[in-house]
């Protein structure tokens, strides 16, 4: 496989402590703290389109049930946003270490628009704690209460976009060009499937959260809650069906969307073993539930084996998508490295010989009022004999100043003196008695 | 920052882009969560000492502000800083990700739990009321909240003082080989870390009267309460801060306190240091009137003067920052990284074999100069070089900064742009055709309004015809 650009490595040592084992440690950590990550905004996705669903059905149907309901998952809402983004830096600082030349160069083809999953996050968050603390109040104005709703799950839904784009770019360097850019990548058919996937993958992962949810709910005191949670435990059975059957084709599409020598490497590797045995869990977890599809008082044992099952199907696809990862991206990290370690080695001689030539430097004797001229900076700007940015010294020699004038000049300019220039920045922090010398070596140009 | 691809923002530039999400999170992470949970806990200490239900119920009403502050816009700031400086300046924030991992590590799992017991603080402070054994396992999850977010702030100091002042962190440079306990007890962590935490806690405190005001419009008794224990802390924490803070500004290298008047104000203004003093003479006055009528006449003092402390405490906070910022140039990481991603050890080889060469993202036929390509070749070295300072049109536009020059005298400045007139400005990078290059194209921009692409790529390159 050919790459167009090989970006540069980060020259300074992974941080193993000269341990070999970290690596694949730290490679592991990314792939765990990534799914929990994934997870929580799995569930924020989910949950909080299923609290304005009941919400309005609520409304709709009269029905004090469901109100309730969509007040319960207000709760995993504000926890799973929060805890969604605490475990988005873990992922961010292993990414950020392994597979730094890539990660990073596709946040900034995809930039600004990658900013978008801060402000608008921080959008989304205020407006759903917005839509949470006024549940009382707005009581009697529902249209006005599901309306904040609605835009805060539409925004939640839009910050899945900037992320999958960002990830799917870095994850394909083979496709990278010179002007690659965030709407290329958002319009292209991996991504496209990768984002439907994920989508409905929220629904499912929250449907198993409402198994859960539901079966404390139900163990309640309070018979609302109790109806409460029969309604989550029936909607987590169907939200959870639906979609996965849906993602059994959709999986497919994604993994064939893949560059060619990906999918090769993928096969080589032996990983779509784990496509086989998410498959068969996930077909097992359905079955389960469609045995018991009508019965709301799902038992604890069915639900926690459901939980336990679906656990190994996300563990699976998480390491092999980091397979299919890592399958993509080796080679480029590699030529990155090597890329690096050629330029450190050349940059190295450089760095000598310019040393040397610094301390060989013969010593030219100036006057004393030139070597301070150069001191301070002035020789940036001025020229003995020509003008440069400000006017040649011989020509200020001209105006006959006395060193004190050229001190306040040069504390204090006067631009007016010299119309057509920009005008002297003012530089307070030379001594007067050095530019009193360099007065005389101005005074001195004829 | 030959190595990464180019974004541009145009008009507010990179700085300012990175300073709003930078200064929000300090605002709100130093005051809503360091000082806050700090200055909470204290109140809810003292509720349940002389078993105050108001007290309790006001320092709930502030707890819920600062906890919709700091979950909805201090951590995502926080991480915002991340992705901020992850396209801005790749190649600082991955040396520092790489000598600081561990610490970062660290910190991400007491994060965790500053998080958590937030949360749990927060969501079960309604049902342990005073008086029950439920209160005071309460008050130990704010406890916990309140030291887990000082830990996290002490070692993100300890990374910001290793920018200034990174002591003696490299044991080579060919190849880097950092000493982990060298960079991480770096000379200014300590009065950094210090400083910070008094002013977090003044400044929360501040936040809180100004609260606490809105919450009592009906009960100038508990406001006097308030007023008296939150400006207290306000009051002891001024001379604090101010002595970590000398202890801090001496730790700056000389070069680093040569710049400080002109961070405090601009380089126009350079001249008269003294309208610097006029400024901070003025925020912190604004601060001390607040604090102290609020404190000594908490029932008669109208909600302006509460108003004012804040926004003059704001206005010092971001002029801290500013200046923090300003006096690091033209470093990113003291006397290793140039702020515009260049190694300073990798100079004299860019110099001598040029730097387009080795610009991963400029298209290879750009990556020499020739008599075709020089507008183009100029504008790339512009992005890469000086577009992390200087906008075209914009914030420190670069067009207005060569009025008056040409292109002869451009090319003869930007050879001395490190110069001591300029010490905040690191030096170009490039041979000598790559500095004429940047001096066509910067004189093109000046003279033309508008950029067109006809110009800037003449004959050459179909591919950049997009
Ligand atoms: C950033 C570029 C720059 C630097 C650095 C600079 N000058 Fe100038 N200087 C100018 C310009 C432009 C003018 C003409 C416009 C003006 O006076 O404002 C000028 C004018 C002068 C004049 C004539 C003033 C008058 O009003 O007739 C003197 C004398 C002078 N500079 C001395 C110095 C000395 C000494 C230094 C170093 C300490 C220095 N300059 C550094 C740009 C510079
Ligand atoms: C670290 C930030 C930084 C970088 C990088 C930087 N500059 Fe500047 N530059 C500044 C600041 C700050 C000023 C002063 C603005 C003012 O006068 O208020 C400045 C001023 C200038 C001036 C006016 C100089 C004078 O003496 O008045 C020129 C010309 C200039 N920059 C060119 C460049 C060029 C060309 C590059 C890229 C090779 C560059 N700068 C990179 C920060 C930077």
């Amino acid at each position: 496989m050919k790459f167009n650009i090989i970006p540069g490595d980060i020259p300074l040592p992974l941080p193993t402590g000269g341990l070999e084992f970290m690596e694949p440690v730290f490679h592991a950590l990314l792939v765990v703290s990534w799914v929990i990550h994934i997870l929580f905004i799995n569930v924020l996705l989910g949950a909080s389109f299923a609290s304005v669903y009941f919400n309005k059905r609520g409304v709709n149907e009269k029905n004090p049930v469901f109100d309730k309901v969509a007040y319960l998952l207000t709760t995993p809402v504000t926890i799973s946003e929060n805890m969604g983004a605490l475990w988005g830096v873990a992922p961010l600082l292993l990414v950020s270490i392994l597979i730094t030349p890539l990660f990073y160069s596709a946040s900034i083809m995809n930039s600004p628009h990658w900013l978008h999953i801060i402000y608008g996050n921080i959008v989304a968050f205020l407006l759903s704690y917005l839509y949470k603390y006024t549940w009382h109040t707005l009581h009697a104005r529902k249209s006005l209460h599901i309306l904040i709703g609605t835009i805060a799950v539409a925004m939640f839904f839009t910050l899945p976009l900037a992320f999958m784009s960002t990830v799917q770019l870095a994850m394909t360097p083979s496709t990278w060009t010179y002007h690659t850019h965030f709407w290329d990548i958002l319009l292209r058919s991996d991504t496209f499937f990768r984002l439907v996937h994920f989508y409905l993958a929220s629904f499912a992962v929250t449907g198993v959260f409402m198994l859960v949810y539901g079966m404390y709910k139900r163990r309640s005191d309070d018979p609302e809650i109790v109806e409460a949670g029969k309604v989550l435990t029936r909607t987590g059975k169907s939200w959870f069906l639906v979609p996965t059957v849906i993602n059994l084709f959709i999986g497919p599409l994604v993994l064939f969307s893949f560059p060619d020598y990906g999918i090769e490497a993928f096969f080589n590797h032996g990983f779509h073993w784990l496509i086989v045995l998410t498959v068969l869990v996930v077909v097992y977890a359905g079955y389960q539930l469609l045995k018991d599809f009508f019965n709301d008082d799902l038992p604890a044992s069915k639900v926690w084996s459901v939980v336990a099952v679906m656990f190994i199907a996300v563990v699976s696809m998480a390491t092999l998508r980091h397979g299919m990862r890592m399958g993509l991206i080796s080679p480029v990290l590699a030529a990155s490295k090597a890329k690096t370690e050629a330029f450190q080695k050349e940059s190295l001689l450089a760095f000598e010989a310019a040393q040397k030539a610094q301390s060989e430097a013969p010593v030219v004797t100036q006057p004393a009022g030139m070597a301070l001229a150069e001191k301070h900076g002035c020789l940036a700007c001025h020229n003995a004999e020509v003008k440069v940015v400000g006017p040649a010294y011989k020509d200020v020699a001209q105006k006959h100043y006395s060193a004190t004038q050229i001190v306040q000049l040069v504390h204090q300019p006067k631009p007016e003196n010299w119309p057509g220039y920009m005008p002297m920045p003012p530089m307070p922090q030379v001594p007067p008695a050095d530019i009193a010398q360099i007065a005389d070596w101005i005074n001195s140009l004829k | 920052m030959f190595d990464y691809p180019i974004f541009e923002m145009p008009l507010l530039g990179h700085r300012f882009l990175f300073a709003f999400d930078a200064i929000l999170h300090v605002f709100i992470s130093h005051g809503a969560a360091v000082g806050g949970s700090i200055i909470l806990m204290l109140s809810q200490w003292l509720a349940i000492r002389n078993n105050d239900r108001k007290l309790d119920e006001l320092s709930y009403k502030i707890l819920f502000t600062f906890f919709i502050l700091a979950t909805a816009v201090g951590a995502l700031t926080g991480i915002g800083i991340w992705i901020h400086i992850n396209i801005i300046n790749p190649a600082a924030i991955g040396a520092l990700l790489r000598v600081f991992f561990w610490k970062w590590f660290i910190e991400w799992i007491v994060f965790n739990v500053e998080m958590i017991f937030l949360l749990w603080w927060f969501l079960s402070w309604k049902s342990a009321p005073l008086g029950t054994p439920a209160k005071a396992k309460n008050f130990k999850l704010g406890m916990t909240y309140a030291i887990a977010s000082w830990f996290t702030m002490a070692i993100i100091t300890a990374i910001l003082g290793f920018m200034m002042t990174p002591g003696n962190w490299l044991k080579s440079y060919f190849p880097a080989e950092p000493d982990y306990l060298a960079a991480l007890f770096n000379p200014s962590w300590i009065p950094s870390l210090g400083f910070r935490t008094f002013w977090s806690i003044a400044w929360a405190s501040a936040m809180a009267m100004l609260l606490s005001w809105l919450f009592t419009r009906n009960d100038t008794e508990l406001r006097q309460k308030a007023m008296r224990l939150y400006g207290t802390v306000l009051l002891a924490c001024i001379p604090l801060f101010c002595l970590f803070g000398a202890w801090y500004y001496d730790q700056f290298p000389q070069a680093a306190k040569d710049l400080f008047w002109m961070g405090a104000i601009t380089r126009r203004l350079a001249a008269h240091p003294e309208y610097a003093t006029y400024l901070m003479v003025g925020l912190s006055s604004m601060v001390l009137a607040g604090a102290v009528s609020l404190y000594a006449k908490p029932k008669r003092t109208p909600l302006v003067m509460a108003v004012i402390m804040l926004f003059g405490s704001m206005g010092l906070i971001g002029e801290f920052e500013r200046v923090r910022e300003f006096v690091r140039k033209p470093y990113i990481i003291y006397d290793y990284m140039y702020a515009n991603g260049v190694r300073v050890a990798d100079v004299p080889y860019l110099n001598k074999d040029g730097y387009l060469k080795h610009a991963a993202f400029v298209p290879p036929e750009f990556r020499s100069v020739t008599p075709d390509n020089k507008l183009m070749a100029g504008k790339y070295l512009y992005q890469m070089q000086c577009r992390y300072c200087h906008t075209v049109n914009g914030i420190n536009a670069i067009r207005t900064r060569i009025q008056g020059m040409d292109e002869q005298s451009i090319f003869i400045r930007i050879g001395a742009l490190n110069s001591p007139a300029t010490p905040f400005m690191p030096p170009f990078t490039g041979t000598e055709e790559e500095r004429h290059a940047l001096a066509a194209y910067l004189d093109y921009i000046r003279v033309n309004k508008v950029e067109s692409e006809d110009d800037l790529v003449k004959s050459s390159a179909p591919v950049y015809a997009h």
